[in-house]
């Protein structure tokens, strides 16, 4: 009975470990041939209009494929470019294509104005404390590199970042713990944050 | 009377225009590539037809991104109402037809789509309600307009992180129509025109001299996204491709380009792209022989060869967009069939009857866009031809002629667009002649100037 059980139980997990690596090789072709169209050879991509997935972690970003279809990323772009490619993406692969992105090497960083980068980076480690906005790096890593379901910001584009931030501030993008935080960033933090992290590498 | 329906013409386009910032912006209906990536417009156009570089890669995929769909058709039209500086000639006859008044003057279907990862394309099909016939009358007709149908490989590198080797074959049926950078001709600007509208006796080949007559078959590789080749034959689409011609008058002489054989075509690219910008440093080339009258194919035939360079710059970012393209095309002709039988005083049926043995034509083009928002745009182009002064080809004649027997011909296009949503756009396009056949003044020696021709043209485009 109980070798019965355990051949059962190695088939299943067989099973389940064929499933997952065919579901990985699926996320590495729809990666590298539809992915990497806009997000860059091995998710760095080089334009500010789409983000870096390079070394994001795998919960962020199949996060962020299932708000893709449940439309809570409401920003033009999420709709514009997402929407319709997330009908490529199942939960399998969703969570393939995580796995996928989260082993890519990273970009360097880009180096910035060097009085913003500053300035940012004393925001990113230690908040405003008087106006209540919370450090971010308590959340998103000392590093900014990222922790299960905080997205990875260093490296990333620093356009595209002032334009989250404004979409979470707008509630276009609907994100009510980022948005209780960053509610009252101005332009010009936002700038020198954005700045900071995209000079991370 | 023509001016009260000019302003209603206006009124009626703005009206329709206005209609569309009505609608609700992120509607159902979108054409065909959109439904199959489920991606907007803007995802591969900076402005229909322009091409982002994600379109690119769209285009040279073969367009098989996506799910194939059950009904992949999509559907455009146009309307618009023209008005020429002087629209008569000296015997005060209408020079263009249908001036003056809203004309509903296109309509298009597409078939368009992946079959498989590896099979997609689009076939065209055209009605265009506008059309002069033989006898000078306006009667609509419809017929096969551009198509191009692919099979494409990919190769990712070692580090499985993209595709290093993108390659696939295309068919189809107009030389350049294949070229995902909108610097040559098929695809450059001015992507629509005033229909019948007045423009140059000259043209080099590789500028819509074949278009819808020829059946293309070429092999492409772009390589980690950086250096493009291609290579392909051109010859005339009759036999198994003679629908790739469908709807060409091919039984009157000079209704059609004829070649003999299969006629050489070589395109290669550099492609560059850093944050927000691209860049394409390129040449290109088509070599035809090509006989004086395709009615008569069992003569010599003279000789066109095309070598061109090209380029094209964008910045595309939110909520500014810059681009522009420019070309430089130089055609040797080689009249080794028609100049002998002209000298000879026989010219071999409706061919050329040219005074010289060779002649050069070098055409320039420039063109710049900015773009606010994907939604308000204005183009500023250039264009200027010149070539070797030749009697025979360029003979004095109103409107069409020339006095002088030159075919120089220069001038500009300023572009205003308004694209309220994605699948429909408003545009107010002047095209201003500097020059036209050799001359300023009189070029045409029945008195007609060159600034003449200059066309104001009001126009809106859907597509679904």
């Amino acid at each position: 009975m109980r070798k019965s059980i355990f051949l059962l139980a190695t088939a299943l997990f067989a099973t389940a470990a064929a499933a997952a690596e065919s579901a990985d090789e699926a996320a590495e072709k729809l990666a590298t041939q539809v992915c990497t169209a806009c997000h860059g050879p091995g998710g760095v991509s080089t334009s500010p209009q789409f983000p870096r997935l390079a070394a994001q972690p795998a919960p962020y970003l199949v996060a962020q494929i299932k708000a893709f279809r449940a439309n809570t990323r409401g920003e033009p772009e999420a709709h514009d470019y997402m929407l319709g490619m997330v009908t490529l993406i199942d939960d399998a692969t969703a969570e393939a294509l995580g796995r996928y992105f989260a082993r890519q090497a990273p970009a360097p960083g880009t180096p910035g104005d060097a009085k913003r980068v500053a300035q940012g980076r004393q925001v990113f480690e230690h908040g405003i404390a008087e106006r209540g906005i919370a450090a971010c790096a308590t959340c998103h890593g000392a590093h900014a590199e990222g922790n299960t379901i905080f997205p990875r910001l260093a490296g990333q584009h620093a356009a595209y970042l002032v334009k989250q931030l404004k979409a979470i501030q707008s509630r276009l993008r609907q994100s009510p713990v980022m948005h209780g935080i960053i509610k009252d960033l101005t332009p010009a933090e936002m700038d020198a944050l954005a700045a900071y992290l995209q000079s991370l590498g | 009377m023509a001016r009260r329906s000019t302003a209603g013409a206006v009124w009626w386009i703005l009206v329709l225009a206005s209609a569309g910032l009505l609608a609700p912006p992120r509607a159902g209906a979108v054409p065909a590539y959109a439904r199959q990536t489920g991606q907007a417009c803007v995802a591969c156009h900076v402005s229909f037809p322009e091409l982002t570089p994600y379109g690119r890669l769209f285009k040279l995929s073969g367009y098989t991104i996506g799910t194939r769909q059950t009904l992949p058709f999509a559907v455009m039209a146009q309307a618009g109402v023209t008005q020429v500086k002087d629209n008569r000639d000296d015997e005060g006859n209408e020079v263009v037809p249908k001036t003056g008044s809203v004309q509903f003057s296109a309509a298009s279907l597409f078939l368009a789509g992946k079959v498989n990862d590896h099979v997609g394309g689009f076939v065209q099909w055209t009605y265009d309600n506008l059309n002069v016939n033989a006898e000078g009358n306006t009667v609509g007709h419809s017929g096969i307009d551009n198509t191009d149908l692919r099979v494409v490989g990919r190769i990712e590198n070692a580090a499985k992180t993209d595709v290093q080797w993108l390659y696939g074959m295309t068919l189809h049926n107009n030389p350049t129509v294949q070229d995902v950078w909108n610097s040559t001709p098929a695809f450059g600007f001015p992507y629509t025109a005033p229909p019948n509208g007045i423009g140059p006796a000259a043209a080099t080949t590789i500028d819509g001299g074949l278009a819808q007559q020829v059946a293309g078959l070429g092999a492409y590789v772009f390589w980690n996204r950086t250096w493009y080749a291609e290579l392909a034959g051109y010859r005339t689409a009759d036999g198994v491709f003679s629908w790739l011609r469908k709807g060409q008058d091919t039984h009157t002489p000079g209704g059609v380009a004829r070649l003999a054989g299969t006629n050489p075509y070589l395109r290669l690219a550099y492609n560059r792209e850093w944050g927000p910008h691209s860049l394409m440093l390129g040449g290109y080339g088509l070599r035809v022989n090509r006989y004086p009258d395709n009615t008569l194919p069992g003569t010599p035939t003279d000789r066109y060869t095309d070598l061109a360079v090209d380029a094209q710059y964008q910045y595309i970012t939110d909520p500014h967009t810059v681009t522009s393209q420019i070309t430089y095309i130089h055609e040797k002709q080689d009249y080794r069939a028609s100049y002998p039988a002209t000298s000879a005083g026989s010219p071999i049926g409706a061919g050329p009857t040219p005074a010289n043995a060779r002649d050069t034509l070098r055409t320039f083009k420039w063109k710049g866009s900015y773009y606010y928002e994907h939604t308000y745009g204005g183009t500023l182009a250039w264009f200027a031809t010149h070539g070797t002064t030749d009697a025979g080809l360029y003979a004095p004649g109103s409107v069409g002629g020339s006095a002088s027997g030159s075919p120089n011909s220069t001038g500009y296009i300023v572009e205003l667009d308004y694209a309220p949503i994605q699948y429909l756009r408003v545009m107010l396009q002047y095209t201003a002649f500097t020059r036209f056949n050799g001359g300023n003044r009189n070029y045409d020696g029945a008195g007609r100037n060159a600034r003449d021709n200059n066309m104001l043209f009001l126009n809106l485009w859907v597509a679904f």
